[in-house]
């Protein structure tokens, strides 16, 4: 990861409510002379971007990488549905970025990426945050957005067994599924492995009946 | 389970479960293990055995029901979340609070930043075999759970804030309550930290155990006194004050390492921070009114509503349609026990949430876990998990 060589033991000038306002119009407009975006309508008390799609990694990393802008924390991925919303016109749910700058106190930025239902992808920052991640699976757990390039598009807080994804407006909020069994978690174990430079020579056995019992559970 | 490792060398390891009840994982946290020996390989951490959907929830009923909910979240110090939600409707409203209301919330954020720390190194400490320390803790934190039981009426799930000021005003021989519990707090602190400052097995098993670089808390998006301890001077308290904080005298704490020690140590000085702060916030507590004087967030006083029209429908309205906050969207956090707390809010005009998103704390510095633990004992992933301080609550929502 990039660190810019931010000296992050000391401390920050405080920043003032003014001062943020300023700070998002500058990155607003540098990012606008760069990028085709539009200004988010929805955010009336904060200067924000829609950016298209196919241009949110290559601006993130912008962000990330430009020294008077520093961008180095994202703070949370955050899906909305906007099913049945008033006066809402456009594709149905919204991916919003939350970013934070550790170099300067005033810098805190919002980018949202609009996402058509019949097409459920958006490109994966894991490779420029860490955090993105757990966010992203998220994401994908409670509102069934994709990300593509994501290695371990998995539910997150939802039961691995869960059909459907629950914070989208039309999920019944009183319905009730059938989860019977723990999810096993090996292969990403394996997968882990495999990232702290290990090799696997025989594999975790799946065919003693302990595990064949924990895989199968009691599924209906 | 064989591997062969990076040097070629081959390695039989076992995998083992934690969790997801377990007591040393403080809720319902998962972590499976490769081991090799007792040194951990490679973990996996799950979560999510305490989602309640607290987000779908709070989509069903008004901005007020959310209180309650919000409570639940980090149990441990519930006024902080309180005070994280109102704040953060609040700015959509672009109302400001008075100002006897502002130096009340900074008295309770910090009241409860210190219960908060108390019981997180007491647990981690307990988790470590000090058992005697968890109950030197567990005193002052008593006599916190009564004063808050007086002030809000109950000990833990407290719903103490409102949209626009407080549930009450304080009751009478609250200042002097709350000295005598600061003072028993500094001495516990000190008994405390006497016990475990030049101890061998203390140190032994906190020093250079669970190190995170701050490049890689920093992408893990860590904040709060963890990201503190990896040596990262921020504080959202001190880099955007909000409730008047540039105006009280106290300092950041940070550490060096980034290791189990540096996260319980930076908690414990902090607060010392939080005592001196909430003794500053007493000293300016002055009369005065706690909520605004806003139809569109408060309601109107007993004796309107039982002689004025008006006065009575502006309560029929806010109860039963609740607070109507503009439409938008805003995104607004504050400094909690555990890190950067937010809020984001989308609003539709009604006074029902449309979405309302919650930035827990906890879950980047849970996600970060295995860089933590990987390469250390089994032991030490034990000791690392409880100075994290994860709050399943907040975790799984």
């Amino acid at each position: 990861m990039k660190t810019l060589g931010t000296d992050y033991t000391k401390a920050l000038v405080p920043a003032t409510a003014a001062d943020i306002s300023c700070a998002q119009q500058s990155t607003f407009d540098w990012l606008a002379s760069r990028f085709p975006l539009d200004q988010d309508p929805l955010a009336k008390l904060s200067t924000s971007a829609i950016v298209r799609r196919e241009d949110l990694h290559e601006v993130v990393q912008a962000l990330r990488d430009t020294p008077e802008f520093a961008y180095d924390m994202l703070i949370d991925i955050i899906g909305i549905d906007y099913l049945n919303y008033p006066g809402h016109q456009g594709p149905r749910f919204a991916v919003t970025y939350l970013f934070k700058s550790m170099r300067f106190a005033a810098h805190r930025f919002q980018l949202k990426v609009l996402v058509d239902e019949e097409d459920l992808v958006v490109p994966s920052l894991h490779d420029l945050f860490h955090i993105a991640n757990w966010a992203e699976r998220e994401v994908w757990d409670l509102f069934g957005i994709r990300f593509e390039g994501h290695p371990n598009m998995k539910r997150l807080l939802n039961h691995f067994e869960f059909v459907g994804h629950p914070l989208r407006k039309d999920y019944p909020a009183q319905k009730r599924q059938w989860l019977s069994t723990n999810d096993p978690l090996l292969d990403q174990l394996e997968a882990r492995l495999r990232e702290n430079g290990m090799e696997l020579i025989d594999p975790i056995p799946l065919n003693t009946p302990a595990v064949e019992d924990v895989i199968k559970g009691s599924r209906r | 389970m064989r591997v062969l490792d990076r040097t070629g060398e081959k390695l039989d390891l076992l995998t083992v479960n934690i969790g997801p009840s377990h007591p040393a994982t403080h809720g319902s946290l998962r972590i499976i293990c490769g081991l090799e020996g007792e040194t951990i390989k490679a973990a996996v951490a799950e979560i999510g055995y305490l989602h309640r959907g607290f987000e779908k929830m709070v989509e069903r009923g008004t901005y007020q029901q959310v209180m309650p909910y919000t409570d639940r979240l980090n149990y441990c110090s519930a006024i902080l979340n309180n005070i994280a939600f109102s704040k953060a409707v609040e700015s959509m409203f672009e109302i400001q609070i008075t100002e006897r209301c502002k130096v009340l919330r900074v008295l309770m954020s910090e009241f409860t930043r210190i219960v908060d720390h108390l019981i997180c190194v007491a647990a981690a400490l307990a988790d470590l075999g000090a058992q005697t320390a968890y109950f030197y803790y567990f005193v002052p934190r008593e006599d916190a759970m009564i004063i808050l039981e007086k002030l809000t009426g109950a000990r833990l799930t407290n719903s103490f804030s409102r949209i626009g000021g407080l549930y009450r005003d304080t009751y009478e021989g609250f200042e002097t309550d709350v000295l005598d519990f600061l003072k028993k707090t500094e001495e516990s602190l000190s008994d405390v930290f006497k016990l475990v400052d030049r101890n061998r097995i203390f140190l032994d098993r906190t020093q250079g155990i669970g190190c995170i670089t701050p490049e890689l808390a920093i992408s893990y998006g860590w904040t709060g006194p963890c990201l503190r301890a990896t040596g990262v001077d921020r504080d959202l308290r001190k880099d955007q004050p909000y409730f008047d904080y540039q105006t009280y005298d106290f300092d950041t704490i940070v550490g060096t390492r980034g290791d189990t020690y540096d996260r319980l140590m930076v908690r414990l000085f902090e607060a010392k921070e939080s005592i001196s702060i909430v003794r500053q916030a007493i000293k300016r507590l002055k009369p005065g009114p706690i909520n605004v004087s806003d139809p569109r967030v408060s309601q109107p006083q007993h004796e309107f509503a039982y002689h004025d029209m008006e006065a009575l429908i502006n309560r029929f309205k806010l109860v039963y349609e609740g607070v109507r906050v503009p439409q938008g969207e805003h995104y607004d956090a504050l400094e909690a026990a555990n890190g950067e707390l937010g809020f984001f809010i989308t609003s539709d005009g009604t006074g029902n949430p449309w979405r309302i998103k919650v930035r827990p704390p906890c879950l980047t510095q849970f996600a970060a876990f295995h860089n933590l633990v990987e390469g250390g004992m089994v032991s030490d992933a034990i000791a690392c998990l409880s100075s994290i301080n994860i709050i399943a609550g907040e975790l799984d929502r």
